[in-house]
């Protein structure tokens, strides 16, 4: 009962950190409608039960093993948004006398309150949206209503991101109940060994001879078997060696650095090369798995040019090209949005910092500048490297299509340039959060 | 003591119904040392905001007199003018010290220099000797986390002056420490402003030190209620 009275206190807050509660509520909001509207166009695929189904249903969970990692990650900020912003007055309940077990139970209840809330309004999105999810065309038709979830999937999405949310509050908050004293820690990040690199670089020439030598392997489960390895490998190897390339490009620019929005950057992204990667990984997976479905769509495309292709094949390519459209822009999208969430909570976590900064007359165009190349910056790392290694990988024939069709893998590009773009705007739309925070002249900044 | 470096006239500001300054003249000499003390809400900080041209004031002005150059009307400037002023020519320290986690000692003392246009290799070079000045000499490369907090708030005090600023203004720098190293934290920041032809201007609670100032003066509701020369 002391517990319910105390999150009822709790939850009365003032305009000032009216934030405190509405961030974690749009973030919340935005995971479940990506999580039903990509759900959605999922099941839309396992609505057929003709022949050709089960080769898109293949693809659809293709698709949505991509965009779990992205989404997850969202999630993630998402709850961490949600728990950090409570770190300071329960830690100070802690050192009032609150037992771990108020201080936990008190940490659910907000969370869960504010995931449930965001879910519900991500609920009101997905029903919004989907009818225009439902015009987009495969096999030539419109999606239409298949897309509309059964409501007991919706409910389960709901609870889903509820317990994702108890969960994350939970973990994060360990240090708060195992000392009352110690919220924040002001260690060095830990730094990362370069057998890292070499356990990379292996993983990938291994692949690549795999891939080079499937001509010669027998039947079809074996270059099934050496396609899932090499790619599954491959993708650890991204996890694996992810971080340690960006700790070494952004050791590099915060020596050369010589303004103070480059040094600002680089040493933000030092800070913990880490987080910087887990805030950006998403789009990994997907641009790896963009250059590879990209050339296998090139190659295609090189076919029905010829007219080797009969109606059917043909519609398969031109899906095929929808769908990594689709999957690309909806995993930098969700990036975008957990870019957008991380970075309004990181403003308002630093507002003291960022407040005085303006006082010392550091004009706010450097600010957003270092807070954008912090962000862009691995993002370009992630997006070129991983798009590089899914060309190394398959070497031979990224090279052909690259002769052969030069316009698809361009597309291919194009769209992940429109990811980054996407992501950009991502931050664009945190700028007003640090403009509300500098124009806060109350004496008490 | 000779010339006034600030000259403020009938200062007011409100916020709301509160009226945090109500006719304000003070000057503020150059090479001095003034503390503002006062109860919470009598209106310091909002007086030195408005004396570094942080906020403007309802009614009043603030001059700005440089050692080079004609007087500057604080209040006639725009905001990036006086943000800019307040990058090349005034100095801050705050209670936390504020400094930023990422960067080391000698870039965080760098950082004016920097914003100001000057190379990066000449303005650590120049942040280093600043800090050596202060004591804290081969600190450069240490991230403020690795620091006590008397260490950070002398690195803070070494960011306030490396441009050469002609006053520091400084609210409750000596809040967050315990007495001997507030001692020490006071006597580095005087002797690095005062001790070299520059001013000071503290607000603080702490009489000790105030008692460090040459010039002490009391707000109440607004207003100045009293000033003491100290010895």
């Amino acid at each position: 009962m002391i517990t319910l009275r105390l999150a009822w206190l709790l939850s009365r807050r003032t305009a000032a950190d009216r934030s405190t509660v509405v961030l974690p509520v749009i973030a919340f909001a935005v995971v479940t409608a990506l999580l039903l509207i990509v759900s959605g166009g999922a099941q839309a695929f396992f609505s057929w039960n003709d022949e050709s189904a089960f080769l898109y249903q293949l693809l659809a969970v293709v698709a949505l093993a991509l965009l779990v990692v992205p989404l997850v990650a969202l999630g993630g900020s998402a709850a961490r948004l949600s728990a950090r912003r409570r770190d300071d007055r329960l830690a100070s309940l802690r050192l009032l006398g609150a037992t771990p077990g108020t201080v936990g139970a008190l940490t659910v209840i907000e969370s869960t309150v504010s995931a449930v809330a965001g879910a519900l309004v991500g609920v009101i999105v997905y029903v919004a949206t989907a009818p225009l999810v439902g015009l987009l065309h495969f096999r030539g038709e419109p999606l239409g209503d298949a897309v509309m979830l059964h409501p007991l999937l919706i409910v389960a999405a709901v609870v889903a991101i509820a317990t994702l949310a108890a969960v994350s509050a939970v973990v994060g908050l360990r240090s708060v109940i195992v000392s009352p004293l110690g919220v924040r820690t002001k260690q060095s990040a830990p730094r990362m060994h370069w057998v890292r690199v070499v356990i990379g670089v292996a993983v990938v020439a291994i692949t690549f001879a795999a891939m080079s030598s499937l001509q010669l392997a027998a039947g079809f489960g074996v270059v099934l078997a050496v396609l899932a390895v090499g790619f599954g490998g491959t993708v650890a190897v991204l996890n694996l060696v992810g971080p340690w390339v960006i700790r070494l490009v952004a050791s590099g620019q915060a020596k050369r650095a010589k303004t103070v929005k480059k040094l600002l950057a680089a040493r933000s992204i030092l800070e913990s090369p880490k987080a910087a990667w887990r805030q950006v990984s998403g789009v990994a997976m997907t641009s790896f798995m963009a250059v590879f479905a990209g050339t296998g769509v090139a190659l295609l495309g090189v076919m029905s040019d010829r007219g080797d292709m009969n109606g059917d094949s043909l519609q398969l390519y031109t899906d095929i090209q929808t769908g990594v459209i689709i999957t690309v822009v909806a995993s930098f999208l969700m990036v975008a949005c957990s870019v957008g969430v991380n970075q309004a909570s990181a403003v308002l976590d630093r507002r003291a910092l960022y407040v005085s900064l303006d006082r010392l007359g550091m004009p706010v165009e450097t600010m957003n500048a270092a807070r954008g190349r912090a962000v862009l910056s691995p993002l370009r790392i992630t997006t070129i490297g991983s798009a590089v290694t899914a060309a190394v990988v398959i070497f031979p024939l990224t090279g052909m299509a690259l002769l052969v069709a030069p316009t698809s893998l361009a597309m291919i590009v194009g769209c992940l340039a429109a990811g980054i773009l996407i992501v950009w705007l991502g931050l664009l739309a945190t700028r007003p959060v640090l403009t509300r925070v500098l124009a806060d002249r109350s004496p008490s900044l | 003591m000779n010339s006034p470096v600030l000259v403020a006239h009938a200062l007011t500001k409100s916020y709301g119904s509160t009226h945090a300054l109500a006719g304000v003249d003070l000057a503020i000499e150059r090479g001095e040392s003034v503390a503002i003390m006062g109860a919470s809400g009598s209106g310091k900080t909002t007086l030195l905001h408005v004396l570094a041209g942080i906020v403007t004031p309802d009614t009043g002005s603030v001059t700005f007199h440089p050692s080079v150059g004609g007087a500057i009307d604080l209040t006639g400037l725009g905001e990036s003018a006086r943000s800019r002023l307040r990058r090349e020519r005034l100095g801050f320290v705050f209670q936390q010290g504020l400094l930023i986690p990422e960067l080391t000692a000698v870039e965080n003392v760098a950082l004016p220099l920097m914003l100001g246009g000057t190379p990066r290799v000449a303005a650590e070079q120049h942040a280093a000797g600043w800090l050596a000045a202060l004591g804290l000499a081969g600190f450069e490369s240490r991230r403020i986390g690795q620091l006590s907090g008397g260490q950070a708030q002398r690195v803070a005090i070494a960011r306030a002056q490396v441009t050469g600023a002609s006053v520091v203004f400084a609210d409750e720098p000596t809040g967050a420490l315990d007495s001997r190293t507030s001692g020490e934290v006071m006597d580095a920041l005087i002797a690095s402003t005062t001790g070299r032809g520059r001013s000071l201007v503290v607000v603080t609670h702490d009489e000790e030190v105030a008692a460090r100032c040459s010039r002490v003066l009391r707000l109440a509701d607004g207003r100045i209620v009293d000033e003491a020369v100290t010895a």
